[in-house]
């Protein structure tokens, strides 16, 4: 089964281009849509969730035209949206089994069962009668990966959700997603390039509402290879070298600014060869023009 | 740095558009209520004595605004404005950029307090400033006085700026210190709990002095302070910053400054990061996952995801149990349980008073008055969850988790309509509980639960119509706040408006419920049950279709505004919901033109202004006829049957028309019940000899005949009349209530009258200028020869023979008055007959419910009762009473003309009772269900009084009546209240009297404050209540008090002998006075002049008083006592007149048996005060307590609390002044009795 989305444009009322003439096709396995925040991404995941429509294109996953069959792709959809609450003083079970009401697994003895398998699976089930309200950010995250799962869903939308996580947590939840991704669509919104570098089996990078580079993350690096300098330069000297070339980054060490540059040749000598990261592909990508 | 903070945050609140908002409704409220004041509406328009402009009609608005549910609103803005100066930064996480400033506490606390303060100062201002604005329009009208700047500034500052101070420091500092406005908002219910509790105990008399003390807004205490103002008083005095007003001022501004320095001594910036919170969160186990255990997951069980209609249902029932849960553990929830129980348990204890008489907690009472109060909290709870349901998941941020599973917005928006239905219906039994607990607790056990299941059944199906409308607002609005003030336009302000505007049709008012009547033991809730579902079908279908409609724009993704919306949800826009709303349509329209057909076809809808207008027309056409001679009627005839369970009755009668004049007449002027949909149909109304017609108007139901012959001075002719009375449909918003399935009372006021009808005409003299009618006298001059012609009841018979039939059905009984010659039964009804065996006025009724009766005797005399089965409470006291009353009335005015006494129960839809010949309709409300606590010496027993005096008026109205002039109610309605004094103090004693006459005292004295046209003297009463009834007994009894009780009743028994049963010219009030003035000695007779002949009014009081205590034991007291004698005018304009009077004086000690303070008299002697002060000097035996002068209260005392004072502190000084009076003074009628 195929994610199939072409030609879909958004506008917002107050003028701001969000989405403008996406076309993608995602198939199963992780994909990974990297991009700097306000590039569209998440106007892009609500729209295939069936929580904004589109100013045009179209949107099938199988036979589902998802901008018409809404209903049809809620029943296969598990969504963890950017930014998201819950109720209060409700506890993890509770919740879970609120959720596996309202995706239709009504039957009481099923949803008991998925309910606590799913809470063992992400590792929540001590934590079951807490409430979800008042759990930290990592758990947070694997309730919210909790409920995306329920009721076999055949499209797993997640928005930035290891933002604010610690390493350990974050590790923890890389290893849920990718063996969810084993074995149906995964579509992973994030700007952090690690998170499409450990998960990602295909990806994009996108910004300003366009796709800007669409690829699995080796041929990414392919289109970086001997492109990226490397020099130490002064600090106030930053701006002289944006205007004279392509800075696609830089980081202090040592008192000293690192600049990368995104160039076909060595500016000069005073620049080093470095082996292209993910990091420098996607900022490059965002930094043309 | 105060300065900065209080200037930079000043500066904020200016740029915030809400301040203006609020600002702008209080402006446009009190514009439109100044406007209507000066009389810019075109509505209907009534007399009266007062300027809208003087301080204490400001002052009214003012307090009036802070009341009831306006209260709420206000508290509610207020709380916007004051109670987040502080809790703000918090919430916008600003908080570190200050407190890590170098600032005080004090110039961030009261920089902080203050710039809110002064918003609220300026947004409040502008409900003066509104009405200002609204008065000006009234310029030059008799309604507005001269324009005082004065009038507006010092009730706003007397009033207004001390409420918003304590109200503001309540809120802020309650909300800076738990860092929440919860606790605000539940403040302003609690206020509300306040308000209600304090005007049902200030019903009874005693409270209301602590009241005007306690009660922290000033309304008790401005209400209490000008409580006596008359209408002289009112558009002329400011308030005056004294006694209890002051009191209760200073301590609650000093109130509002205590909690200000309190919470400014409090607060510090540290404790502030950690709320002060009731419940203190246990420490959280922050329990570290253990290492992950993958499993797969291939592993996780394969589940069914079902999407049939039936699972749609089951997650509604899932979601609506959820969505309940969620509201009823809430806080709001329960406290407002709780206060809602306390509230109807605190009003319970102050049920239903008349003369401090509470009645018996039976199950209708408990739902009106007591749950009345809950359910406007309901209201309020529909209001606030409406909003907290539809905005829940986008608060808690879960409307994108929610808004992809595949769950349909049907079942997401109805589950939270049934929920909101189903807290609502829980909060309905929780009224129902309490008030079965309540009635228990008071040992009353005839618990009716059915009753109580079929109120709340109503109730509930009301509030989910509101529930409806408040949710799908919610729904439409771009946020919770408007949704909020949304919802309350159709739950309040419009309502507001369309009363106002008289705009009154129930299509268009919101959750109308059609013609209504109050349930009734006797008829329980009668005919209107179908009209009463109609309505509500009507307004939930219209709900319906908006919720659908909002279904269209259900928030379920990231979309704002509608059009965005629709377009997400438009495909769930399918077959069924189209089909639902078709239904939900045709519902409505079918509702709807049913009920137009009903109230605009088969009925008109007549508004205050056009009933106005239909009275000019009919005055203006026929008042020519007036004066055109007319036959009087000497007989009736009738025969009336019932048909309760169609509420039909058709009548069949005839008068016989006597010709009392000197020529002969050949017109004859018919008056009826006219209308162009009315329910009464005169089918025949013609004289048995040939006759022409010569107008026959339908529409204001008059008939002009043409007699063939004339009739000769002495000859009679028969006029047959045949009546239907059968209502087609229903109307508007008022139904008849005097034929009903069980308890119908009509009387002959809808048979026809012969001859012109003057009452029909527009009485307020405002109005007939306004469509250039001459003024009209309220009733002709005391001595006005051609009125005294008729007697103040009936226009067109003096005496009549009276006969009648009348038939019902099988199961109830039907009365009339007369004895009962024959009864049968026949097709299954009940036939009476009734014959009178001595005249009677031309005043009769006719009964017919389902009746228990229990019977007595006095002497040849039947006693009669007839009763609901339930309501024998009081039936022994009735009886006692009616032979306690025969015994007295024979004895002292003459025999009584009837060998009858008849109590007939009626429903509750009047409450009176009402004297016919020997037939006394009697209302359930009154009497029935009073709960006399005969432990209690000074409580009154009402049925006892009101049987009393319905009794002595077979003497004072059937044996005695006035001419239809001024004062005519002296010999009918003051004699029957002392009539029944009388009775009363027999049967309880002197002491029972002091509390009934101070309550008689305080009726007139309030009474007369709200004088419309112009309070006359005693003896000129136009049908004045205060002044026959209450003021009326007090003379009545003082004047017995100098005379003498057998001297005055002489006096009464040889007046009544005289003009008893007297044909035309009827007895006046004049004549009667001459016979109390030859009864008074001459020392004396000034007190005739001043009880009857004027208004003559006194401020006794004690100027000192002290004792000493005697070597033999005894105590040596002096008493300094003053009086000053007023005589007032029509608007109570006073001047001082020289006093030269008797009065009492008395010393008191005071027995404490039980904690109950008697007081015992030491000394009580009459003296003569011909000096305006005096000094006495006393020996008594025992600790003398208080003293005074008049300490009965037998003279109009415009004070009459500062008769008496206590011993060991000095009363307060006295205002003896009067303002000096420009216009001519006192205005004194007198009236020679010359006849």
């Amino acid at each position: 089964m195929q994610l199939i989305i072409s030609n879909v444009s958004k506008t917002y009322p107050n003028g701001l281009k969000a989405l403008n003439n996406i076309n993608l096709s995602i198939g199963k396995g992780m994909f990974g849509l990297l991009g700097p925040n306000g590039a569209g991404k998440s106007t892009l995941m609500r729209t295939i969730a069936t929580l904004q429509d589109p100013d045009g294109g179209s949107i099938t996953l199988g036979t589902i035209d998802v901008l018409k069959q809404k209903n049809e792709l809620r029943k296969t959809l598990g969504y963890l949206p950017q930014d998201f609450g819950f109720y209060p003083k409700v506890s993890a079970v509770n919740l879970l089994t609120h959720f596996a009401v309202l995706k239709g697994i009504t039957d009481k003895g099923e949803r008991k069962e998925i309910v606590d398998a799913l809470l063992e699976q992400t590792n929540l089930y001590d934590a079951r009668k807490r409430n979800v309200s008042d759990y930290s950010g990592g758990m947070r995250q694997r309730f919210g990966i909790a409920q995306a799962l329920l009721g076999n869903p055949k499209l797993i939308i997640v928005d930035e959700p290891t933002a604010g996580l610690d390493p350990m947590e974050r590790n923890r939840f890389h290893n849920l997603l990718s063996e969810i991704g084993e074995q149906v669509i995964v579509i992973l919104s994030t700007h952090i390039v690690d998170d499409v570098k450990n998960l990602c089996k295909r990806m994009v990078v996108m910004n300003k509402g366009t796709i800007m580079l669409e690829g699995t993350p080796s041929e990414a690096l392919e289109t970086v290879k001997g492109k990226i300098w490397r020099k130490h330069i002064n600090k106030n000297e930053i701006n002289d070298y944006r205007t004279a070339m392509q800075v696609i980054s830089s980081h202090m060490s040592d008192g000293n600014l690192i600049i990368h540059v995104y160039a076909e040749n060595a500016p000069d000598n005073s620049f080093v060869p470095v082996d292209g990261s993910l990091e420098d592909v996607y900022f490059s990508t965002i930094t043309k023009n | 740095m105060f300065k900065e903070i209080f200037l930079f945050d000043l500066k904020q609140n200016f740029r915030k558009p809400q301040t203006y908002i609020f600002f702008g409704i209080f402006f446009i409220l009190t514009l439109l209520l100044g406007m209507l004041s000066a009389g810019v509406f075109n509505v209907a328009t009534s007399d009266t004595n007062l300027v809208m402009n003087s301080a204490n009609s400001v002052a009214g608005i003012i307090v009036g605004l802070n009341d009831g549910i306006l209260g709420l609103v206000n508290s509610v803005i207020l709380v916007a404005i004051m109670a987040t100066a502080i809790q703000k930064d918090y919430e916008y996480n600003t908080h570190p950029l200050f407190f890590t400033k170098p600032i005080t506490k004090g110039s961030y606390f009261f920089g902080r307090f203050l710039s809110a303060f002064f918003t609220a100062v300026f947004v409040f201002s502008a409900q003066v400033i509104g009405y200002y604005i609204g008065c000006l329009f009234g310029i030059g009208k008799p309604v507005m006085g001269p324009f005082e700047l004065m009038n507006f500034l010092q009730p706003f500052l007397v009033f207004m700026l001390p409420n918003i101070l304590l109200l503001g420091a309540i809120f802020f500092s309650a909300t800076t210190f738990t860092r929440n406005t919860l606790p605000a908002y539940l403040f302003c219910i609690i206020l509300l709990v306040i308000r209600s509790v304090t005007s049902n105990i200030t019903a009874d008399l005693e409270n209301k002095a602590a009241a005007a003390i306690w009660e922290p807004f000033g309304a008790e205490a401005l209400g209490y302070i000008t409580q006596y103002w008359t209408p002289d008083d009112q558009n002329t005095k400011m308030i005056p910053l004294e006694g209890q007003l002051l009191y209760n001022r200073l301590l609650w501004t000093g109130i509002a400054l205590l909690i200000t320095f309190l919470s400014f001594f409090r607060f510090s910036f540290s404790q502030f990061l950690q709320p002060f919170s009731l419940f203190k969160r246990k420490g959280e186990k922050q329990e570290q996952s253990s290492a992950i255990q993958l499993h797969s997951l291939s592993l996780l069980p394969r589940v069914s995801q079902r999407f049939s209609g039936m699972e749609n249902f089951r997650q509604l029932g899932y979601l609506t149990r959820f969505e309940f849960s969620k509201m009823t553990k809430s806080a709001f929830f329960i406290i407002i349980c709780a206060l809602g129980i306390v509230m109807m348990f605190i009003i319970s204890q102050y049920m239903g008073s008349i003369y401090d008489t509470e009645t018996y907690p039976v199950t209708y009472q408990i739902l009106e008055s007591v749950a009345g109060i809950f359910q406007f909290f309901i209201m309020i709870l529909i209001v606030f969850f409406s909003g907290t349901i539809i905005w829940r998941e986008r608060e808690q941020k879960m409307d994108e988790l929610i808004g992809t599973t595949p769950v349909s917005n049907t079942v997401l928006f109805f589950s939270k309509y049934l929920a909101l239905t189903a807290v609502t219906a829980v909060l309905l039994v929780v009224i129902a509980v309490t008030g079965m607990l309540i009635q228990v607790s008071m040992s009353y056990y005839h618990v009716e639960p059915l009753l109580y299941l079929k109120a709340i059944l109503r109730m509930l199906v009301s509030f989910s119509i509101i529930g409806g409308i408040c949710i799908a607002l919610q729904v439409f609005t771009p946020n919770k706040y408007l949704g909020f003030f949304l919802s309350l336009l159709p739950v309040m302000f419009i309502n507001i408006i369309f009363s106002l505007l008289e705009w009154d049709n129930d299509l268009y008012i919101f959750n109308s419920s059609g013609p209504s009547m109050p349930y009734s033991d006797m008829n329980g809730y009668g005919h209107t049950v179908g009209t009463w579902l109609l309505y509500k079908t009507y307004w939930l279908s219209i709900v319906l279709i908006i919720c659908m409609l909002a279904l269209l724009v259900f928030a379920r993704g990231k979309e704002k505004g509608l059009k965005a919306r629709f377009r997400l949800s438009r495909t769930s826009f399918g077959a069924k919901h189209k089909l639902a709303l078709a239904v939900c349509m045709l519902m409505a329209i079918s509702a709807g033109a049913f009920i137009f057909y009903n109230t605009n076809v088969l009925h008109s809808i007549v508004t205050p202004k056009q009933a106005e207008e239909d009275a000019v027309a009919f005055e203006k056409k026929y008042k020519k006829y007036e004066r055109t001679l007319q036959p009087r009627i000497v007989a009736s005839n009738i025969s009336v049957d019932i048909f309760p369970e169609k509420r039909n009755v058709s009548v069949k009668g005839s008068y016989y028309l006597k010709n009392k004049h000197a020529a002969a007449l050949d017109t004859l002027f018919i008056n009826y019940m006219g209308g162009d949909n009315s329910d009464y149909h005169y089918t025949r109304l013609e004289p048995e000899t040939g006759a022409r017609m010569l107008i026959d108007d339908k529409k204001y139901g008059v008939k002009m005949l043409l007699l063939d012959k004339p009739l000769a001075p002495g000859d009679s002719i028969r006029f047959d009349f045949e009546i239907d009375y059968t209502p087609k449909g229903f109307r508007n918003n008022s139904t008849g209530t005097e034929v009903v399935y069980n308890g119908t009372f009509f009387n002959n006021m809808v048979f026809p009258s012969i001859g012109y009808y003057p009452d029909a005409e527009l009485s307020s003299n405002a109005a007939r200028k306004k469509y250039g009618l001459k003024e009209k006298p309220r009733m002709a001059p005391v001595n006005d020869s051609l009125a005294r012609m008729n007697t103040y009841i009936s226009n067109d018979a003096d005496w009549i023979r009276f006969e009648t039939t009348v038939s019902t059905s099988e199961n109830q009984i039907a009365i009339a008055p007369g004895y009962l010659q024959k009864e049968w039964k026949k097709d299954g009804r009940r036939y009476f007959h009734y014959k009178m065996d001595s005249p009677i006025l031309n005043f009769y009724s006719y009964l017919s419910a389902e009746y228990e009766i229990r019977k007595d005797k006095w002497k040849d005399v039947n006693i009669e009762i007839y009763y609901q089965k339930g309501h024998e409470y009081n039936l022994d006291r009735m009886i006692s009473s009616i032979k306690k009353s025969l015994e007295y009335f024979t004895a002292n005015f003459g025999p009584y003309q009837h060998r009858q006494v008849r109590i007939l129960e009626f429903p509750r839809y009047a409450s009176f009772a009402q004297s016919f010949p020997n037939t006394i309709p009697y209302s359930e409300s009154v009497g029935f269900i009073a709960k006399v606590d005969d432990k209690n010496q000074e409580k009154i027993d009402v049925p006892f009084y009101i049987t009393a005096h319905e009794v002595a008026h077979q003497w004072w109205a059937h044996q005695v009546i006035g001419g239809n002039v001024q004062g005519s109610v002296l010999m009918s309605e003051t004699m029957s209240q002392y009539s029944a004094l009388m009775v009363m103090e027999k049967q309880y004693g002197k002491q029972a009297m002091k509390k009934f006459l101070k309550y008689e005292m305080d009726k007139y004295l309030t009474g007369r404050t709200m004088e419309t046209k112009k309070e006359l003297p005693l003896m000129l009463c136009e049908n004045q209540d205060y002044i026959h009834y209450n003021k009326g007994s007090v003379i009545m009894y003082s004047l017995k008090d100098y005379l003498g009780e057998q001297v005055l009743n002489n006096a009464l028994s040889s007046y009544l002998n005289k003009v008893k049963f007297q044909e035309p010219p009827y007895t006046n009030s004049v004549e009667f006075v001459s016979y109390l003035r030859a009864a008074t000695p001459d020392s004396l007779k000034y007190i005739i002049t001043d009880m009857f002949e004027t208004i003559t009014i006194y401020e006794n009081y004690v100027k000192d008083l002290s004792y000493t205590k005697t070597p033999e034991g005894k105590y040596k007291v002096s008493l300094t006592v003053g009086s000053v004698k007023f005589r007032s005018d029509s608007v109570g304009k006073n001047s001082k007149i020289p006093v030269a009077d008797y009065m009492d004086i008395g010393v008191f000690a005071g027995n404490t048996m039980k904690g109950n303070t008697e007081e015992k008299e030491l000394v009580l002697q009459r003296i003569k005060m011909d000096k305006p002060e005096k000094t006495f000097e006393f020996i008594v035996d025992e600790k003398p307590v208080s003293a005074g002068i008049d300490p009965y209260n037998k003279l109009i005392d415009r004070t009459p609390g500062n008769n008496t004072w206590k011993f060991g502190s000095k009363p307060p000084k006295v205002n003896t002044d009067v303002k000096e009076t420009k216009g001519p003074g006192s205005v004194t009628v007198t009236v020679s009795s010359d006849d």
